[in-house]
């Protein structure tokens, strides 16, 4: 068996019983009344949880990969002459003797991160204003037309004026009937997507596998 | 609804799934190439990929906030099998694309689809993880300043942080296509992106822009499970109207499901 083959063997063992684990375990009524179900139920959802712990453990010390990432692409990009590549490695220089001398004292991100993330948000209102006004130039169509006409309508709905009442009304029952709808027929399309890329990585067909 | 039924009806919604993937992994590879509905902008692909490949600029994708081990841990899967394709189909250029991503756990993602698509080397410093949400969409907007990306492709998961960085490419006049499996995303991404890709067609798109046959069978699973959960809900209401509901029993629902796929066989094998 080459390196792709035992890649596709552990990704589908671990997968087969991950799924079986979490599928039925933790739940007795599904093997009867009987006297050993509660103990059958029990030990199927044993392997479900030390898969999940080992999975915490995978993604806290992917975090520390990311940070080694980070440092190295802006090294890099430092010895490129990047300004902002500096300002970054010494923000982080400072935070993390800070953090020590401190004794994991986090008033620099609330004094530095919390404003700035707060900015970028405030941000976020005219870069979505002119995102609305600009859909009319990128699709020129019905589809366009209503979405501009189903955002004004939901504006125009929030403001509390009472001569604005028929269009309040006529907003919530679009949030309520076909906006509703519409989510939730999205929502379902990406939950059957993601049960097929699912499946698709339990039969060791994704590519990470294949390699 | 109790544990019980939840879990009966888990189990059986993943084993529709699985005999509907093999069915048509089989079926595909049985009959080959065949037509795959169209996707916004997969038409637009193969020219980002040219103007990337004659001006030198690289092409920026964007993994968002999908990461594995968490709830988008598909969408993640996805976005890396449709970033493989394009990334394969940029090996002419003489710049790797830039991958982005805000979850850590999708770095080795990233960075595997380059090394397996990239056959040049030197992409260790081209897969660069971000802090999360507005600090991603900031730091991606300031780096694709240096990088001036020939367009952008945004696959995965995002939010209203979307914006900001497609405002930022639509100033540069850099072309885009954004994806998202977030509803608030999808809609920052039909609303700013040049072209933008709704919901499962996130989970489509890889088997638009290549000739994998297992891709277009996966495709082809979705479309059916599609159908089905349509022409089911409209017998749903059709029976709910006409008072009948009460007649309907999941034996009834699995009985005339398996028939509607057998009818679908037949009918796609005649054609």
């Amino acid at each position: 068996m080459g390196r792709g083959g035992l890649s596709v063997f552990v990704a589908f063992i671990v997968g087969a019983i991950a799924i079986v684990s979490l599928l039925l375990g933790d739940n007795p009524a599904l093997f009867g009344a009987g006297a050993g179900s509660e103990e059958l139920a029990r030990r199927l959802t044993l392997p479900g949880d030390v898969l999940l712990r080992l999975v915490v453990i995978v993604i806290a010390l992917s975090v520390v990969i990311g940070i080694v990432n980070l440092l190295y692409v802006h090294i890099g990009r430092l010895a490129r002459g990047k300004f902002y590549s500096a300002v970054l490695l010494a923000s982080f220089a400072v935070t993390i003797a800070w953090t020590v001398l401190n004794k994991g004292d986090a008033s620099l991100l609330e004094a530095v991160q919390v404003p700035i993330e707060s900015a970028l948000a405030a941000l976020l209102f005219p870069s979505l204003a002119l995102g609305g006004a600009r859909v009319m130039q990128k699709r020129a169509d019905v589809w366009g037309l209503l979405f501009v006409a189903v955002v004004l309508i939901v504006l125009l709905g929030s403001l509390p004026l009472a001569e604005l009442a028929p269009v309040q009304a006529f907003s919530d029952w679009l949030m309520a009937v076909p906006v509703n709808a519409g989510a939730r027929a999205i929502l379902l399309g990406i939950a059957l997507g993601a049960a097929v890329a699912g499946v698709r990585a339990l039969l060791g067909q994704d590519r990470a596998y294949r390699g | 609804m109790d544990d019980t039924t939840v879990q009966v009806y888990s189990v059986l919604f993943i084993a529709i799934t699985v005999v509907l993937v093999v069915t048509a992994r089989y079926f595909q590879a049985r009959r080959g190439r065949r037509m795959q509905r169209q996707l916004a902008g997969m038409d637009q692909i193969p020219q980002w990929l040219m103007q990337s490949i004659e001006t030198g600029k690289p092409l920026h994708l964007a993994f968002g906030g999908a990461g594995v081990g968490g709830d988008n841990t598909p969408a993640a899967l996805a976005a890396a099998e449709f970033f493989h394709h394009v990334i394969q189909n940029a090996d002419a250029s003489d710049m790797p694309p830039l991958v982005t991503m805000s979850a850590p756990a999708t770095l080795p993602l990233g960075q595997g689809a380059l090394r397996r698509a990239w056959r040049k080397g030197n992409t260790l410093s081209r897969a660069q993880w971000t802090p999360p949400d507005l600090a991603y969409a900031g730091a991606v907007s300031a780096s694709v300043a240096d990088d001036e990306p020939a367009a952008h492709i945004m696959a995965g998961s995002f939010g209203a942080e979307l914006a900001l960085m497609l405002d930022s490419a639509d100033r540069r006049g850099q072309p885009s296509l954004a994806v998202s499996d977030r509803l608030d995303g999808g809609a920052v991404a039909y609303a700013l992106a040049d072209h933008a890709l709704i919901g499962e067609e996130l989970f489509a798109a890889p088997s638009a822009i290549s000739t994998d046959e297992g891709g277009r069978a996966d495709a082809a699973a979705l479309d059916v499970w599609r159908g089905l959960i349509i022409l089911g809900a409209a017998v749903l209401l059709l029976l709910e109207f006409s008072k009948q509901l009460p007649l309907l029993s999941w034996q009834l629902a699995l009985g005339a499901a398996a028939v509607l796929i057998a009818l679908g066989l037949i009918f796609s094998r005649r054609r």
